[in-house]
């Protein structure tokens, strides 16, 4: 469903992206690995539209999206979290899920909009202003709330989990094993928690100084040895 | 709308089209400046929606006043067009200048403020020069004025001023409208969190443009009403900065945040400028407004009147517009 | 033929050398605050009076006047400051309004005082005609042109050798990184908006010596100022030196092959092409 092709992207003297071919099929996990400035959240940024690339294509069931912007590739059905949570200011949880509703996938369903506000934990906090009352955790859920609310065939999740407490976060990935069994939608998730995500995805690919190097189920990644060469420094913050 | 304001609102457009023209008319001089006000108004509400929806600062709103002035006269004077055809017309073709201004739109918030500016500025000398169409510097006169119907005379000042009230009323009506819709949703959102608006769909730039259409709509809809009530246009008047600047120093008095602030502080500047600032200073009476608005931005930005009568806020979510 | 083009693109140059001037001014003060100062048309608009009033008044020539011109104005550069200094919050918007409102003061201001008639020197000193092989002009555009190079080049020098410049590109670029390294924005920020009026103090004398002013001329010179900053693209200071040469050749070409009405249409027409055509500009960077 999603095939990036020989994706390169350059920010001034750094190559972000070199190279990098993925694919996803429909209904899949995939978690993406790798030490920081390995170009995760960059490839996040060429999928939904917020970064050009300079070579390389992206194409969404079989469509090229190069000339596509964001929100004409969030209308297509791919949604995505941002690492630092964005929600829509000035309006409340539900009025978040309510704009992503209409601009995301075309209309308002109450009903929807119930089931995305319980299935991730929302429902008490849904007249909450968005931007000021919400905690980390509740932050991070509405971020995914939005990209549900889109009523997307594809989920990118940015590092989700990161900043939450222990309990949070198991709390979280059962919450997002639950949605993607529910909805079958494909995910694909950018973790640094190596136990979170091999819980989690049946596959994993490892990105490091912005090509592949890995791409399998997590036991053969994380036992490949230039996986664990590249993570030796990084290995003490996993 | 909640019953009780219904019967507000409703008492109020009664007073507004039968008490006051009951009570003032017979006072023209009254009138005439209320109608003035009501004209400021009318701009100042369009500039206050581009402002609050839009997200967008503008110095130039008379480049679409002027272009909504000399439309309509002409499409009256030269193509025959009755009047209440030409209005709205007049409005679509300051729409289309606004076309132009579009891709001023890249530009960051202070930027975009002085291209129209810019566009005020260009707007004028190709009016100045384009004497085969627009008489140039002498102007056009005798633009015809609003007719007779059912014995009523619309030219009259009375008259004027309920066509100039309904147009002021129905662009109310519309901003409310838009505000309480989903894009008005989104339109606040795009404030302070575009990027995530987009990542869920929204094309936040269509959206800022279709704002500045109806702001500029609006504007060039006031223009195209002063000039058939003015009866005469010359490019200076007709692009004069104080089109620019009475309806700003209006809407920051009133309030911009509000819809009827705009209005109602034109009508207190208006008639403060005629009546006050122009006897203590008739050459610079715009010292007095400069300085006001001066004193507005520093000590109560989000207007005079709202400080002035005490009007609470409901909940942090509606502060703003 | 060519003759005329080369007398246009010279005048164009003289003529750029102080738009130059009043660009950079603006460019300043908006790096530092990411402030566009609508009042500064203004300022060079006053620099000129002071120069009308030193030469009506006290019968002196213009460049005697330039000393009275740069306290007068960088005083009201200060003061402008001040005023924005204050300003709560939303500074990059509410700081328009604010200055907007000082432009419409001074404006008005000098209108009564001057009344709107449209001045300009009477030393013929000034105005006589200087002859450099086929090109001419007048003695007070190479006065200025001349003045304007040395402002450019202590500028320059003080941007790049001095703590003070060095200081003011710190803040620029990293307001709270340079807040930890002692530097004190806020007088770096007074320090732009003095610097912005030193220069416009300048301009307004130059144009006063060459030119015609008129109490409306402050909205033109701003207007013009920010359409060289387009023209630069954002964040480039010798993008701003070519964009006004660019205008001040585009004027004068007009001037000489079109009509003197058409002049500020021309520049305008640049505008729109550069916006159209080069949203970036001639030297800006891509925004990301």
């Amino acid at each position: 469903m999603l095939e990036i092709a020989d994706l390169g992207v350059r920010f001034g003297g750094l190559q972000a992206l070199d190279g990098v071919s993925v694919g996803v099929r429909e209904g899949e996990i995939v978690g993406i690995v790798g030490p920081n400035g390995a170009g995760k959240t960059t490839l996040f940024n060429a999928i939904s539209g917020m970064v050009r690339p300079q070579r390389g294509v992206v194409r969404f069931g079989g469509r090229d999206l190069s000339r596509l912007r964001e929100y004409e590739r969030a209308r297509l059905g791919i949604g995505r979290t941002f690492q630092i949570p964005q929600p829509m200011h000035e309006l409340t949880v539900a009025q978040n899920v309510t704009v992503a509703q209409r601009f995301g996938a075309g209309r308002i369903d109450a009903a929807h909009a119930e089931e995305v506000l319980r299935a991730t934990g929302l429902l008490a906090k849904r007249d909450a202003d968005a931007a000021r009352e919400l905690s980390l955790s509740e932050l991070k859920a509405l971020e995914v709330a939005k990209a549900l609310a889109m009523r997307p065939k594809l989920l990118l999740l940015d590092e989700v989990l990161a900043g939450l407490e222990t309990t949070a976060k198991r709390t979280f990935a059962r919450m997002l094993a639950e949605i993607h069994q529910r909805l079958s939608l494909a995910l694909v998730v950018i973790e640094h928690d190596i136990e979170a995500i091999s819980a989690l995805c049946p596959r994993v690919v490892v990105l490091d100084f912005g090509k592949v190097i890995a791409d399998g189920t997590p036991a053969e990644v994380f036992n490949h040895p230039a996986v664990i060469a590249s993570y030796m420094g990084a290995r003490a913050h996993a | 709308m909640r019953p009780d304001r219904r019967l507000v609102v409703a008492a109020t457009c009664v007073a507004l089209y039968v008490a006051v023209p009951v009570l003032c008319a017979s006072n023209l001089y009254l009138m005439s400046m209320i109608v003035a006000a009501l004209t400021i108004g009318g701009i100042a509400l369009a500039w206050a929606l581009l402002g609050n929806l839009g997200g967008l600062v503008s110095f130039g709103h008379a480049a679409f006043f002027g272009v909504g002035s000399y439309a309509s006269a002409l499409l009256v004077m030269k193509a025959g067009w009755p009047i209440a055809a030409a209005l709205p017309a007049a409005g679509m073709v300051a729409v289309l200048s606004a076309v132009l201004v579009l891709p001023a739109l890249r530009l960051r918030g202070a930027y975009f403020a002085l291209a129209v500016l810019a566009y005020a500025h260009i707007f004028r000398i190709v009016t100045t020069e384009w004497t085969s169409l627009t008489n140039g510097a002498k102007g056009l006169s005798n633009i015809p004025r609003f007719p007779l119907i059912a014995g009523f005379d619309f030219a009259s000042k009375t008259g004027a001023y309920l066509i100039v009230l309904t147009l002021v009323l129905a662009f109310a009506l519309i901003y409310a409208r838009i505000r309480s819709s989903h894009y008005g949703l989104a339109l606040r959102a795009m404030h302070e969190s575009e990027a995530a608006t987009r990542a869920v769909g929204v094309n936040s730039t269509l959206l800022k443009a279709m704002m500045l259409f109806v702001s500029a709509f609006m504007t060039g809809v006031m223009g195209a009403f002063n000039a058939h009530y003015i009866n005469f246009l010359e490019p200076d008047y007709a692009f004069s900065g104080l089109w620019t600047m009475l309806p700003i120093v209006a809407a920051i008095f009133g309030g911009y945040r509000t819809i009827t602030g705009p209005i109602v502080g034109a009508v207190v500047v208006y008639l403060a400028d005629q009546l006050v600032f122009k006897e203590v200073m008739p050459v610079g009476h715009q010292i007095i407004l400069g300085a006001l608005l001066g004193l507005m931005i520093l000590r109560a930005p989000d207007g005079l009147l709202p400080l002035l009568t005490f009007r609470r806020r409901t909940g942090t979510i509606l502060r703003h517009a | 033929m060519t003759e005329l083009t080369l007398q246009a693109l010279w005048s164009g140059v003289l003529l750029g050398s102080s738009y130059a001037l009043i660009a950079l001014g603006l460019a300043v003060v908006f790096g530092t605050m990411h402030v566009i100062n609508l009042a500064h048309g203004e300022l060079v608009v006053l620099a000129a009076y002071v120069a009308y009033t030193c030469e009506s008044q006290l019968g002196l020539n213009p460049l005697l006047a330039i000393p009275a011109a740069v306290i007068v104005v960088c005083a009201a550069a200060a003061l402008t400051y001040l005023c924005v200094d204050r300003i709560a919050k939303d500074r990059e918007l509410n700081s328009l309004l604010l200055t907007y409102g000082i432009a419409v003061m001074l404006t008005n201001g000098v209108l009564m005082l001057f009344k709107a008639d449209i001045r300009s020197t009477k030393s013929t000193w000034l105005t006589d005609a200087v002859v450099m092989g086929p090109l001419f002009s007048m003695r007070s555009e190479i006065v200025f042109f001349i003045v304007a190079l040395a402002l450019m080049a202590l500028l320059w020098w003080w941007l790049t050798r001095t703590w003070s410049g060095r200081a003011l590109r710190a803040v620029a670029s990293n307001r709270d990184a340079a807040r930890l390294m002692g530097i004190e924005p806020r007088r770096i920020e007074l320090a732009s908006f003095v610097v912005a009026g030193l220069l416009a103090a300048f301009a307004g004398v130059a144009i006063y010596s060459f030119g015609v002013v008129s109490p409306s001329l402050g909205t033109t010179l701003t207007v013009k100022a920010f359409v060289i900053t387009v023209l630069a693209g954002m964040g480039s200071i010798p993008g701003v030196l070519v964009g006004a040469l660019l205008l001040g050749i585009v004027e004068t070409m007009t001037t000489t092959f079109g009509s003197s009405a058409l002049q500020e249409l021309a520049g305008m027409v640049l505008f729109l092409v550069v916006l159209f055509v080069m949203p970036n500009g001639l030297f800006g960077r891509a925004r990301t």
